[in-house]
């Protein structure tokens, strides 16, 4: 079967900047990815490259067999690709209920299918209790909830997560994890930026490490971090050569 | 959770529809022609500033220039009726299209900007279609247009020994852009509007055609005011630019919608109720001296609301927090 997700040979220039240089990847069926590696290696680029914020300097992303190179992010989002932001972008003014409405619009054109089908969804994610609030009013794990549950209320086939379990007490970050879970064994597959190893580590099927706009190792986690080279990437030479 | 929303859409429905019978029945007690003046004009600002309402309120883009729809249904209705003879009504439709139209395209570079470089666009596009209009000789340049009087008649929508007709109209405009709004709350533009407005790259990421929501905005937002501008016309019988097309306007739709509460659907309707009838009694009681004072009383309490109240009026009826969208 083929990668519901594959970048071929992409690139990324800002100016003089290489921030992406040669990346090719692929994301399986149900696969959870782990998208890791140090500050500046290129991470956040890749997935807006994936997500369609704006087109690679070079290259090809595919996504489910299509050419999605140069498709802009609602139209990606139509084919099955859902995302969440690092920075929360949650409809303030809105309550929590209709943020998720506006995401569940996407399949369902008539307005009591897409309340329900939001509903569904915050039973999914937990935020079932909290419908009727404003976004504004919610505490900040609520909100990295809300931004997981509008991309859901899309039906993607494809979650890109974006540090979702960055900065979340021990507690929060293990309900996270546990939603990820449940989210793969709903069908979708995920692909999740992250910088927290220990996290991230137990929960992904593949890790992918960026270093320098580079894909420096890719493999199962257990390998991934015993890897020297990712150490040195992560730690500098004097652990690798421990290692 | 459903039949409560089912119930609160009930309920906006409800009240609307008594606060419009009362309305209606109002001409019944008030026979002085100054009052019904007053209330014909806050009808239609009510009116006017919900369809502003559509595009600054709920999609988020801040118009300053909608004078210009405003003149532009006014000259659309004159010209075709005093040049072509096409009645009133036509041109009301006609002027519609055409506000609506170039609303569109107006906004196909324009909605490329954000912010505060919209707002300035908008003021600027209001302030060079007045300059046109001031140089157009065909359409009467500075001169303006006096729309002739053939005796009261409603295939000509012109009356002269009552108001109670141009009241009646002012009070289903008012209705119409309440409605409308109403019904597109619960759509998905209405949902894609507040979601292009509060962050428009969580909007595009979620499926949202942001361009062409803000497209449909303008477009439906334009074409009531150009009716309402239609409407003005003929109320007033005389269209010159400043009349019609003056930054006055503008500011007058703005203002009831953020007086109110802007974004809602009650806002407007509420704003319009106290600053129109302020408008015109500060200058009936303190005006016409040349000294401002009516401008400075009107201000004042401008300042004061807005100081007191920065979300609008609304937020007094607005309930805890647990409900969710003021309104």
């Amino acid at each position: 079967m083929t990668a519901l997700l594959e970048t071929r040979g992409v690139w990324q220039r800002f100016g003089g900047l290489v921030a992406n240089s040669d990346v090719s990847i692929s994301v399986g069926r149900g696969e959870i990815v782990g998208l890791i590696g140090p500050n500046g290696a290129g991470k956040s680029t890749l997935f807006n490259l994936i997500a369609g914020v704006l087109p690679p300097t070079q290259g090809s992303i595919l996504f489910d067999g299509e050419d999605v190179t140069h498709m802009p992010a609602a139209a990606r989002c139509q084919r099955g690709v859902g995302r969440t932001f690092q920075v929360v972008k949650s409809f303030e003014t809105m309550t929590v209920i209709d943020n998720v409405i506006v995401g569940a619009l996407v399949r369902n054109t008539v307005m009591r299918e897409a309340r329900r089908k939001a509903h569904e969804v915050l039973e999914f994610t937990g935020l079932a209790a909290r419908a009727d609030v404003l976004a504004s009013d919610l505490v900040p794990a609520e909100k990295r909830r809300l931004e997981v549950a509008r991309a859901l209320a899309t039906e993607p086939k494809l979650l890109l997560l974006d540090e979702v379990l960055t900065g979340l007490t021990p507690t929060e970050a293990q309900t996270g994890v546990a939603l990820v879970r449940k989210v793969r064994d709903a069908g979708i597959t995920v692909l999740m930026v992250e910088h927290v190893m220990e996290i991230v580590m137990p929960l992904v099927d593949r890790a992918i490490v960026l270093d320098l706009g580079k894909v420096l190792v890719e493999g199962k986690p257990a390998e991934v971090v015993r890897d020297p080279k990712v150490i040195k990437a992560y730690l500098g030479d004097r652990h690798a050569v421990g290692a | 959770m459903d039949k409560e929303f089912a119930a609160r859409r009930r309920r906006d429905l409800i009240i609307a529809a008594v606060l419009a019978a009362i309305a209606a029945a109002t001409p019944l007690f008030v026979k002085d022609v100054v009052v019904q003046n007053i209330l014909i004009l806050t009808l239609m600002y009510a009116g006017l500033s919900q369809s502003w309402n559509i595009l600054s309120g709920y999609c988020g883009q801040i118009s300053l220039g909608h004078a210009l729809y405003f003149g532009l249904g006014a000259y659309t209705t004159e010209l075709l009726f005093t040049k072509f003879g096409v009645l009133p009504w036509f041109g009301m439709l006609a002027g519609g299209v055409v506000s609506a139209l170039i609303a569109m395209g107006l906004g196909y570079p324009f909605f490329r900007l954000r912010g505060h470089y919209f707002v300035i666009a908008t003021i600027v596009i209001a302030e060079i279609g007045l300059l046109l209009f001031h140089n157009w000789e065909w359409a009467g340049a500075a001169m303006g247009i006096t729309i002739p009087i053939r005796g009261d008649s409603w295939l000509k929508f012109q009356f002269l020994r009552t108001k109670l007709p141009y009241f009646y109209f002012a009070l289903v405009l008012c209705c119409l852009a309440w409605f409308v709004t109403w019904w597109l709350e619960n759509s998905k533009w209405g949902f894609w509007w507040r979601a292009v407005k509060d962050n428009p790259d969580a909007a595009e990421s979620l499926g949202v055609d942001v361009f062409n929501s803000k497209m449909g905005a303008a477009a439906v937002s334009a074409f009531l005011v150009a009716v309402g501008g239609s409407f003005y016309a003929q109320f007033v019988s005389y269209i010159d630019p400043e009349s019609v097309m003056g930054f006055q306007f503008s500011l007058l739709m703005a203002l009831p919608a953020v007086l109110g509460g802007i974004g809602t659907l009650w806002g407007p309707v509420l704003g319009a109720a106290i600053l129109i009838p302020l408008t015109e009694l500060t200058r009936f009681k303190f005006g016409g001296s040349g000294r401002g004072v009516d401008l400075i009383v009107y201000g004042t309490l401008i300042v004061l609301i807005s100081l007191a109240l920065p979300r609008g009026l609304l937020s007094l009826f607005s309930r805890p927090k647990k409900t969710g969208a003021a309104r």
